[in-house]
């Protein structure tokens, strides 16, 4: 058997008695949003470590395809992706994804995704097109997610309003503008993710 | 206490180019995948795993280097993702093989709880620790 953490340890020892090392218990957030949108520079900037490229396999269902059909065709592609982690604290490790752009496609992220906390989908004002997979997908799947607008230095030209309208993204979803470039401004935008969930969670 | 060990090789030895196995991956796992169409639900790709004394003490033995090196990179825990990113192997070839050392006693695995993600308490510590994450190298943000 596997054996599954605590999500509450009760020890604060990251050793166990014979010396072994104990691991911190995993948790993890998904950076999602189109090709070239800045998810690996989002990463990046908050990361512990340089992020690292793992090859990860994901199901692709072709889209556009006769809904009359129902059986879409099925196609595990192997893909890069992106992560990173941040440790916050001996016994609590966030680990961030990046999730493949995989934009003409609708795709099924569901063995990366599966025990999310929660979902960050970048968008870029110029492209919005880009984002709307990752938006449905989170939708459909129930994960608790926020749209964040990527921009220098956190100004965009848009009203956020105006965004929310080009996006048609449900009211209940927080939408906030970030700068992928910046530490705290991503730490922010995660957190505007993870009270989210909270308040989902609560609720 | 091997974490000395593990340090001394550093995170450098793990990321230099080496030649390509002679042993194709998908055939060390004898053609097993995780994920994909599997019945069975993927570990998932966050998951720790530490090599066990039983699995440093047989280091010298494995045949293949691909066993080795995942016992290596785990005298220190390590989540599924950063042993194949660091060993540069399919995340589904690492789910085979940890499996199959942590079967054989080699490695622990530890996934977190299937609910945990939906947890109040744990969804409070992620947001105060990642509350603490300063702006830049120094400051630590106010609130």
């Amino acid at each position: 058997m596997v054996s599954e953490l605590s999500p509450t340890p009760g020890a604060r020892s990251v050793r166990d008695d014979d010396g072994r090392p104990q691991p911190p218990l995993p948790v993890k957030m998904v950076i999602a949003g189109g090709f070239g949108v800045g998810k690996t520079t989002t990463v990046g900037a908050i990361s512990e470590i340089e992020p690292l490229t793992t090859e990860a396999s994901i199901t692709s269902v072709a889209a556009g395809v006769d809904d009359l059909t129902h059986t879409p065709e099925k196609v595990t592609t192997t893909v890069a992706m992106d992560f990173g982690c941040v440790t916050l604290d001996p016994t609590l490790k966030l680990y961030l994804f990046g999730t493949p752009g995989q934009e003409r496609f609708g795709f099924m992220w569901d063995d990366l995704v599966e025990g999310a906390l929660g979902g960050l989908v970048i968008v870029d004002t110029r492209r919005l097109d880009d984002c709307y997979a990752a938006v449905d997908y989170f939708e459909h799947r129930e994960i608790p997610f926020a749209v964040a607008v990527n921009a220098f230095d956190g100004k965009i030209e848009h009203d956020l309003d105006d965004v929310r309208w080009a996006l048609d993204v449900a009211d209940h979803v927080p939408l906030t503008v970030f700068d992928a470039r910046d530490r705290g401004s991503v730490r922010d935008a995660l957190l505007v993710v993870l009270e989210h969930a909270l308040a989902r969670a609560e609720g | 206490m091997t974490s000395g060990e593990a340090r001394g090789g550093g995170e450098g030895a793990w990321s230099t180019e080496r030649p390509a196995s002679v042993v194709r991956p998908f055939l060390l796992t004898a053609g097993r995948i995780a994920g994909g169409d599997s019945l069975v639900p993927p570990i998932p790709i966050e998951t720790q795993v530490v090599a066990t004394d039983a699995g440093l003490a047989t280091l010298d033995r494995f045949v293949f280097d691909q066993h080795r090196d995942i016992i290596t990179v785990c005298r220190e825990p390590q989540s599924l993702a950063e042993i194949a990113a660091r060993l540069r192997m399919h995340l589904n070839v690492v789910r085979v093989l940890a499996d199959d050392l942590r079967a054989d006693g080699q490695l622990a695995l530890y996934a977190p709880q299937a609910r945990s993600h939906r947890d109040v308490s744990v969804l409070k510590r992620v947001i105060d620790g990642l509350r603490a994450v300063p702006d830049s190298r120094g400051a630590i943000r106010e609130g």
